[in-house]
């Protein structure tokens, strides 16, 4: 840069030391941007200390892998980064497993807007997906973190209501959205909403006795039966989801729930592992 | 090779490091060459770590800002359009940051380090009228609120609802701020 004008190196130094007046101040900002030779005189007045750390911190940061789509979006949410990080390691939360969900729930609905039969199918379903993400979400085998989980002082019932919560509210959005596209917006795109729930609340309670998977291939074919018996019985396929099969459901979160703060320090036993 | 040998070569990368122009050095950033980075820094690291703490008392702030800037010059070196220069492209970024981190501080973290005047000598005053006219004695004379609001918009670039959020106060306080900043000065000119 060919500039003649040159900051005086007291000036430099008195700025350093922020004891420059503000006008000379401004001046000597503006043409610092403009003048190598200027911003070389303020290197050796900086603390050694302070620029070789804040260099490691960088290096290390270089050097750090960059995070999963999820755990950058969660932080761009303003999530804590150890939240983020032990959500993001959920197999439930990652984008192959909402990927595979969204393809279910996507022939569910081409089913459901077939006939009638298959808007039974949809509403049978959908609850059963944050069911299998909950079940997905932690016990050995499953969750990559488990072994440290288990060595972690944290509470494996809080990590696990964490976990749940992200990923049912997770499941329930997307199982949302896909049911704005059912060919009749009534009652029937929201009736597997309190299902989702028991369902889910019920994997939970039967986890704290069993494996979360068995828990949730049991607490599912249970719920299979249930609709399909119902549907035969009352020569309805959606009769599971009136009134009292949704009174049903409510009860079953109650329950599930008392059983689940009550035993909470199953978890912490890990009575599976 | 014997240790000297390896000390002048060290030394000639060095030296060669630092014939560079900023735009050759962000091209080999681009290709992930760490070195170039490191020249960049330490170019580049003191004159952002002075000004910005002029703008942030906090020096654990200043440095983390510091070290985001250059995470985000290594992975995105691309994003310098290549119009105005290199440091102010830097400045760019670093004065953003700090904006974003002090958003999510309380509002107790002073902003500003200096906010009292500091009076040139009188051997001084005179120097700055005749290397400046009337203009530096009246920017001096700024109250600190009114100076902050024309240092943040004049000198650092930034818009009326980025300074706001710089210095804590709602943009429309920063446009008034502005206006009374430039009558003022406008006054010390007539």
């Amino acid at each position: 840069m060919n500039t003649r004008w040159h900051a005086d190196p007291a000036a430099v130094a008195r700025y350093a030391g922020g004891e420059l007046d503000e006008a000379r101040t401004y001046s000597l900002e503006a043409h610092l941007f403009a003048c190598g030779q200027c911003r070389a005189l303020l290197s050796p007045l900086m603390e050694p200390e302070v620029v070789a750390r804040v260099w490691s911190e960088i290096e290390e940061a270089v050097d750090a892998p960059r995070p999963a789509p999820v755990e950058r979006f969660l932080r761009h949410l303003g999530l804590p980064d150890h939240l983020s990080r032990l959500l993001a390691a959920t197999p439930s939360l990652r984008l192959s497993w909402f990927a595979a969900v969204g393809a279910a729930l996507g022939f569910a609905l081409l089913a459901a807007r077939g006939d009638h039969a298959g808007l039974v199918v949809f509403l049978a379903m959908a609850p059963l997906i944050p069911v299998a993400g909950v079940a997905a979400a932690f016990g050995p085998g499953i969750d990559p973190t488990y072994e440290i989980g288990v060595a972690a002082p944290v509470r494996s019932f809080r990590l696990l209501l964490i976990r749940s919560t992200a990923v049912l509210a997770a499941s329930l959005v997307l199982t949302g959205l896909v049911a704005l596209a059912l060919p009749r917006l009534d009652w029937t795109a929201v009736a597997w909403l309190l299902p989702a729930f028991a369902l889910t609340l019920a994997t939970l309670a039967v986890s704290t006795v069993a494996e979360p998977v068995p828990s949730a291939v049991g607490v599912a074919l249970g719920w299979i039966v249930a609709v399909t018996l119902v549907g035969q019985l009352s020569g309805d396929g959606v009769a599971a989801f009136h009134a009292t099969g949704q009174v049903l459901c409510l009860g079953v979160v109650a329950v599930a729930g008392l059983i689940l703060t009550r035993r909470s320090e199953a978890f912490d036993r890990r009575p599976w592992s | 090779m014997n240790r000297s040998a390896h000390a002048i070569r060290q030394m000639s990368v060095k030296a060669r490091d630092s014939e560079r122009s900023d735009e050759v050095l962000l091209e080999a950033v681009a290709h992930r060459e760490r070195r170039a980075l490191r020249a960049l820094y330490e170019r580049h690291a003191p004159w952002l770590l002075l000004r910005l703490s002029r703008r942030c008392s906090d020096t654990t702030i200043v440095e983390e800002v510091v070290q985001d800037t250059f995470v985000a010059v290594w992975r995105k070196p691309r994003s310098y359009a290549g119009t105005g220069t290199v440091p102010a492209w830097i400045w760019g970024i670093g004065i953003r940051r700090l904006i974003d981190q002090l958003r999510h501080r309380s509002a107790t973290v002073r902003r500003f380090p200096f906010p009292t005047r500091i009076e040139p000598s009188a051997e001084e005053e005179v120097l700055l009228g005749v290397e400046y006219g009337d203009l530096a004695g009246a920017l001096n004379r700024l109250s600190p609120e009114l100076r902050a609001v024309l240092q943040a918009t004049a000198l650092d670039g930034l818009t009326m609802r980025e300074a706001g959020r710089l210095l804590g106060i709602p943009t429309g306080t920063v446009k008034t701020r502005l206006m009374r900043a430039r009558a003022e000065l406008r006054e010390a000119l007539a």
